[in-house]
């Protein structure tokens, strides 16, 4: 394997929706750090995950548990996305895609963020190949 | 020589597969790779003190694994004294490490 240092993109594939486990809000929270890195992130959401930017559904922590100890910006799943998707604006990047298979299957694609990209397979492709590291988080079946 | 970076999110006693990610991390260094073994999320509950896989951890740090838990995830599960040879982490390691310090991420 090639020595590589110095990552400059991350894409992060992640299939755990609203209401289910701790990964969404460990995905953000490293996120948040890679992007302060100057790192641009990919996140692809797929199967549950596209349910994590329905902007109509009522906003959650995840898990509320962790709020205590992560204060007031971490407790919200969507708002902290938001926030991420925004601070793109000045620095680093984050793209966040949604499977288009997956938010028609759940009827979520007319309610997704208006900062979220539906997507397709062909565009986690890309993210694969372009970026230095691929992180897949397990959605422990 | 490869550096990877194994990170293990899901509760080591729930899963039988996790005992398979704990001798990758192992063969991995025998074969002189650079590892380490982060725990995050549930992950960090068998490295707490006393625990029986505790005693698996130490295990790798002594034969040159880096065992790392996350901090965050041990404060929610009341975990203070961690096992012999584990260190205490945070994002921003994990962060770095992703960034600069491996050439190969796996997320269990």
């Amino acid at each position: 394997m090639a020595r590589q240092s110095g990552a400059k993109s991350v894409a992060i594939v992640l299939a755990t929706g609203s209401y289910e486990r701790e990964a969404p809000t460990t995905v953000l929270r490293l996120a948040e750090k890679l992007l302060q890195r100057g790192v641009n992130v990919n996140v692809w959401a797929f199967e549950e995950a596209v349910t994590l930017t329905n902007k109509d559904q009522i906003d959650h922590s995840e898990p509320g548990a962790l709020q205590g100890i992560l204060g007031e910006k971490h407790s919200h799943v969507s708002k902290y996305i938001d926030m991420l998707l925004r601070a793109g604006l000045h620095g680093a990047k984050l793209d966040w895609v949604s499977c288009i298979l997956c938010v028609q299957e759940r009827g979520v694609e007319k309610h997704q963020m208006n900062s979220v990209t539906i997507g397709t397979l062909g565009d986690l492709w890309k993210f694969v190949r372009a970026a230095d590291r691929v992180i897949t988080i397990p959605s422990y079946r | 020589m490869s550096r990877y970076v194994i990170v293990t999110s899901r509760d080591l006693y729930e899963y039988a597969s996790s005992s398979s990610m704990l001798e990758l991390a192992g063969a991995l260094k025998h074969r002189g790779h650079e590892v380490t073994l982060y725990l995050i999320e549930n992950g960090v509950l068998a490295a707490r003190q006393g625990a029986q896989l505790a005693a698996r951890l130490s295990d790798l740090s002594q034969a040159g694994v880096t065992v790392l838990a996350e901090d965050v995830s041990a404060k929610a599960r009341g975990i203070e004294q961690l096992a012999e040879g584990v260190r205490l982490s945070n994002m921003d390691e994990l962060a770095d490490l992703i960034v600069d310090g491996c050439d190969k991420v796996i997320w269990y």
